[in-house]
Order: C-alpha cells, then sequence, then structure tokens
C-alpha cells in the first residue's frame, strides 16, 4: 500500500464515487424488487466498507473487530425499535431484562444512538487496541470480536441469544438508505483529507518518519478508530432496519471477511476503491446467482452448477489479489485525467 | 482431577502442534496461513474415507495428499504472493481458505462425514483407582513425540537450522546460501504433516467431518502463535499449549458458565497482548517487523 490516498480537496475525486453511487442505486433500485432488496443490503455493506476504509484504509492495520460495532449498531437499533409487545412476548427474548422492554424511540434516532455508542465503545476499546501493531493488532481486534459475539451470543437477557429478534421495523425507501450513505461518503472524504486524516496517511507510509515529526500514532488512530467505529455502527442499524430481524450471526466471521474482501478487491487506499469494491462483489454475487437459477442475465442464458457460485467469487477473490494486490483501483481516487492524456495522444 | 488435567495436557499439546504448523509458514515467509485450517480438513477427511484400509496405510495417503495439497498452496498461490504486504497475505490466506471450503462442500458434500477411525483409542481404563481416558493419554504421548521430533528436526539438522536462520531473518538467510523456493516447500509440506497428526488426534475424539472441521483449532492457534511470539518456532508452540490449556481450565472450571470461556479466553489474550505486543517469549516491546 505504498501509494494511492490524497491531501488536496479535488471536485472530481468525490462527485466520482457520489455519482456512481446515486446512477448505480437508481438503476438497480427501479429494475425488480428482488434487486431493490440487494441494493439496500448493498449500501449498508457499502456503510461498513467506507468504515473499514477510513481505519484499515488510513492506517494500514488490519482489523477484524469492526463487526463488533456493526453488531452493537444493530443491536442497539434494533431493540429501540422492536415492538413493545414483541419485546416482551416473543419466545426468543423470555429471559430479557425488563428494563429493556419498554424501551421505544423512532428508527432514526435509534440509527443516530446505535452509531454515537458504537462509536463510543470503538474510543473506549480503540484506547487499548491503539496501542498494538501489525499481526498483534490484527489478533487483538479479532479477540474484541471473539467477546463480542460470544457474549451476545449466549446471553439471553440482553438480547436473542442465537437466536432471532423479530419485527424490527423496516426502512422501504432505498431513497433514504442512498442519502444516509451518500452522507457517509461526503463525511469520510472530508476526514480523509483533513489534517488528521493526512497525518494518518503518514503513520501508514512510514511509522519511523511521522513519529519523528512529531505526530502521535496512537492519537491519530484513535481518531480513526472511533470514526470508524460510529460509521459501522450506522452500517449495523441500516442492516437490522433493511433485514426487518436482528441476528447476532449475521455481524460474525462471514460478514468481517465479506466486507474485508470488498475494501481489498476494489482498493482500500480509497474511497473509490470501497466503492468499486462493494459494488463488484455484490454485483459478481448477484449474476452468479441469477445464473445458478437459470435465470437470463443481460438477455443471455447461461447456466452454471447449483453450488458453483461461492467457488467461483472465492476463486475470483484470491485470482484478483495474485493480479493486483493493491486492488483494481489501486487504492486511486476516481479521477478524469485518463481522458485529458487521451486527448493530448490524439 | 487428574483427567482434568490429563485433557488440558493434550489440549495444549493439540494446539501446540497446529501452532507449529503455522509458525514454521510464518517464519520463512511472514505468512499467517489461515487456510492450514484446510490442511486439517482434507487430512481428516481422508482418515474417513480411507477408514476400511489398514490404519498405517490410511495415514500415509492422508500424509501424502495433504502434504501435496500445502505444497501445491504454496506453489500455485503463495509463492505469486510473496514480499507483498502481510495483511494482504492474509486477507489472500482467508479467500484461499473459503475457495478449499467450497471445493470440500462440492466433493464431500455440506453433511458431516463420520467414521470410527482407530477405535483401539476409544475407551478408558483404570489406574490408581481413577478412571483415565486412552485417548487423552495417547494424545500426551503423540504430542510429546512429535515435539520431540521437530524439536530434533529444528534443532539438529540442516533443513532445521536454515528454517530457524530464515525465521530470524529471510534476507540474511537467503544472501548466506538458503535456497529460498525449496525451504519454503519445505516449511509447507512439514506444516502440511503437522496438520496430519492434529487432524488424527482430532478424529479419534470428533469423527464428524464437515468442510469446516479445521477452522476453530486453527483460530485458536493462531491466537496462540501471537501470544507466545511469532518469530520463533519455541514461542509458537508455548503459545499454542498456553491457549489449548487454558480453554480446558476455563472449561473445568466455569461449569454453566462455560458458554462464555471464549470471552475469557480472549480477555486473556487482550491482556497478555497489551501487556508483551510481542508475545510472552519477546524481550520487552521490540518493534515487530511485519
Amino acid at each position: 500500500m505504498k501509494h494511492g490516498g490524497y491531501t488536496k480537496f479535488s471536485l472530481q475525486n468525490l462527485l466520482g464515487p457520489l455519482a456512481l453511487l446515486t446512477v448505480a442505486t437508481y438503476f438497480l433500485n427501479g429494475a425488480s424488487t428482488s434487486l431493490q432488496l440487494i441494493t439496500q443490503f448493498a449500501l449498508c455493506y457499502f456503510v461498513m466498507v467506507l468504515a473499514l476504509q477510513v481505519f484499515v484504509g488510513n492506517s494500514g492495520v488490519l482489523s477484524f473487530g469492526h463487526g463488533s460495532f456493526a453488531l452493537l449498531g444493530s443491536y442497539v437499533s434494533g431493540m429501540l425499535t422492536a415492538p413493545v409487545h414483541i419485546k416482551g412476548h416473543a419466545l426468543a427474548l423470555n429471559q430479557l431484562w425488563s428494563f429493556l422492554v419498554p424501551l421505544q424511540v423512532n428508527i432514526y434516532v435509534a440509527m443516530a444512538l446505535s452509531a454515537l455508542i458504537s462509536g463510543a465503545v470503538a474510543a473506549l476499546t480503540g484506547i487499548l487496541l491503539m496501542r498494538l501493531n501489525g499481526l498483534a493488532a490484527g489478533i487483538a481486534t479479532f479477540a474484541l470480536l471473539g467477546v463480542t459475539y460470544n457474549i451476545f451470543f449466549n446471553n439471553k437477557q440482553i438480547g436473542p441469544g442465537s437466536q432471532a429478534l423479530p419485527a424490527v421495523p423496516t426502512i422501504t425507501n432505498t431513497y433514504i438508505l442512498l442519502l444516509i450513505a451518500a452522507l457517509s461518503l461526503v463525511c469520510v472524504y472530508f476526514f480523509n483529507i483533513s489534517r488528521i486524516g493526512r497525518t494518518i496517511l503518514a503513520t501508514r507510509e512510514d511509522a519511523m518518519a511521522a513519529p519523528a515529526l512529531g505526530v502521535s500514532i496512537f492519537k491519530v488512530r484513535l481518531i480513526a478508530f472511533s470514526i470508524s467505529g460510529v460509521l459501522a455502527g450506522l452500517a449495523g442499524s441500516m442492516y437490522v432496519h433493511v433485514a426487518g430481524t436482528f441476528q447476532v450471526q449475521d455481524y460474525y466471521l462471514d460478514f468481517t471477511f465479506m466486507t474485508l474482501s470488498m475494501l481489498i478487491v476494489g482498493g482500500s487506499a480509497s474511497i473509490w476503491g470501497a466503492l468499486v469494491g462493494t459494488v463488484l462483489i455484490t454485483g459478481v454475487g448477484q449474476i452468479l446467482l441469477m445464473m445458478e437459477q437459470n435465470l437470463p442475465v443481460f438477455g443471455l442464458h447461461i447456466t452454471i452448477p447449483l453450488g458453483s457460485r461461492a467457488v467461483i467469487i472465492a476463486v475470483t477473490f484470491v485470482a484478483m489479489l495474485l493480479w493486483r494486490s493493491s486492488g483494481i483501483t489501486n487504492g486511486r481516487e476516481f479521477s478524469l485525467d485518463f481522458l485529458k492524456k487521451l486527448s493530448k495522444k490524439n | 482431577m487428574i483427567q482434568s488435567i490429563l485433557d488440558a495436557i493434550s489440549l495444549g499439546g493439540l494446539y501446540a502442534l497446529a501452532a507449529l504448523g503455522l509458525g514454521l509458514v510464518f517464519g520463512v515467509m511472514r505468512l499467517v496461513n489461515f487456510a492450514h485450517g484446510e490442511l486439517i480438513t482434507i487430512a481428516a477427511y481422508m482418515l474417513v474415507v480411507t477408514v476400511n484400509l489398514p490404519l498405517i496405510i490410511s495415514l500415509l495417503l492422508t500424509v501424502l495428499v495433504t502434504a501435496a495439497v500445502a505444497f501445491l498452496m504454496e506453489l500455485t498461490i503463495y509463492r505469486r504472493l510473496r514480499g507483498v504486504n502481510p495483511a494482504i497475505m492474509l486477507i489472500a490466506s482467508f479467500g484461499l481458505s473459503t475457495v478449499l471450503q467450497r471445493v470440500y462442500e462440492l466433493i464431500f458434500g455440506a453433511l458431516p462425514k463420520s467414521a470410527v477411525v482407530a477405535p483401539f483409542l476409544n475407551g478408558a481404563f483404570k489406574f490408581a483407582g481413577l478412571s483415565i481416558t486412552i485417548s487423552s493419554v495417547i494424545t500426551i504421548v503423540l504430542t510429546v513425540v512429535i515435539l520431540l521430533a521437530m524439536g530434533y528436526l529444528v534443532e539438529k539438522t540442516s533443513l532445521g537450522l536454515q528454517l530457524r536462520a530464515a525465521a530470524a531473518d529471510f534476507r540474511t538467510a537467503r544472501l548466506l546460501g538458503v535456497r529460498s523456493n525449496r525451504l519454503i516447500s519445505a516449511a509447507f509440506v512439514l506444516s502440511g504433516v503437522l496438520a496430519t497428526c492434529v487432524a488424527f488426534i482430532l478424529v479419534v475424539e470428533n469423527p464428524e467431518v464437515n468442510p469446516y472441521y479445521g477452522v476453530n483449532i486453527t483460530i485458536l492457534a493462531l491466537v496462540g502463535i501471537v501470544i507466545g511470539g511469532i518469530s520463533s518456532l519455541r514461542g509458537a508452540a508455548l503459545g499454542g499449549f498456553v491457549v489449548g490449556v487454558i480453554l480446558s481450565a476455563l472449561n473445568t472450571l466455569l461449569g454453566n458458565g462455560r458458554v462464555y470461556a471464549y470471552s475469557w479466553l480472549f480477555l486473556l489474550v487482550l491482556i497478555i497482548l497489551l501487556v508483551r505486543p510481542g508475545g510472552f517469549l519477546s524481550k520487552g516491546s521490540e518493534l515487530e517487523r511485519v
């Protein structure tokens, strides 16, 4: 990850991803009901991948722990909005602490709260975790995920345990989700080009030179980790309001690797990479699913054997890393400069 | 009580073997090979599939196949990723692990396959009035034998010297004439052999083999090598052992709270990492070379 990243404001860097996000959402949303749902989930994933970009992409430190913040965000949002009679009577929730039952807030208040709470937890855990480097940091963040999952999976007093919390109100309007995702993108962009954002890039590029110039690696990483905790919490909250149920298993290993893959396939050093990765992995997965079900893809009937989809996705992912280890975008931001080069040649 | 201690030691030994397999590969190419778990899985599948053959032939076949998968893994994937950022290599190994899980699912089916491997190892015997399971004793004996053999290999042979040199400083080792391709292949093959040993012990106790069979132990062994100190093979094995013993002890001590054993284990791991980021065999907090 020696290149990528940017330091100056450039309108095309910001508008390029926004345009792709909006156009892709617009076309897919209208296509069919099932594609609409896929689009909605993809928007949740995108916010999660943005969260990872802020920390993993900018600092170069791998984190497997962001699933905990998504889980927490999803839990808070789900518990605060699920109907009181469900929380009081569902069989999965019969051991719930009674003070949790009557809690009820507006869906958007719940989203904001879950983002804030996740961010606060990220900041607190970050105080400990951000002291570590390299592989130790990776394992420590994994340990965080392990603890969170283990507690939420087994404790039936705080939530549904291994079962599902049903009847969480859903956001059916895709454009509300798009708005949240777009706002997150703009925030991340301005954070990345801010003074602190550039400082984090400096620590990623040279962990010796940055401290020598007076940068506290711990401090800048902690800030990035907290912000990415806020976004991960928001992503979890969006997810629960799309899925309509809260389930602990949704935020464990598969979720972690899927979102990390999206970031790395796209190119972890840029927002453009985060978006391209999310679109690509969601898109390829969906196209292969349609092929498995013998549905036409762009008017073509290509059928692949049932069950081969997962193999193809995984093989593509590995091949992609072999071909271009810093991601499809090479960690660069969206830019139209190549057009200038083309016109000069002509 | 004696049984609990024996169980703890045998689980620790098992994790030490798994951690050693990971540590060998990490030493030579700074790669945390998450797909090591899939080597354990294929070995377990092989043992179950060849259960009707005489045990020794079944074992030989299993070692061959597993070592071949490990060798091919390096040749086709990891060789092309050398020198890439370790975080990317780790993610690639997760990808490879998924690929292999899916392939196993296609070949062997998603439902668990099971067979009684080495039935004479099941059961218990009486010793000084205590009932002790045979498998725990066999596991300990087997682990000790393998660890001694590995110790001999690493400390006394030329290959071992090269492995240690590479683990300490790969570039200097190359400059001094260690042939990197051959050494890295050898490390992978050895890790395949160790995976077979782990799979054998696992299958005797739990013969229900599914495509995710090796994942759990690999995660714990990974935790083990990091807290033990990843830059030395001894640290890796010791770390794995400690994780196994702690987990076993937690399971005994926590009683009904044993569902939270993982939480306590991971908390302990966090504490160890915060106190000694380089693992407990490291000297203070030197910067990791990764």
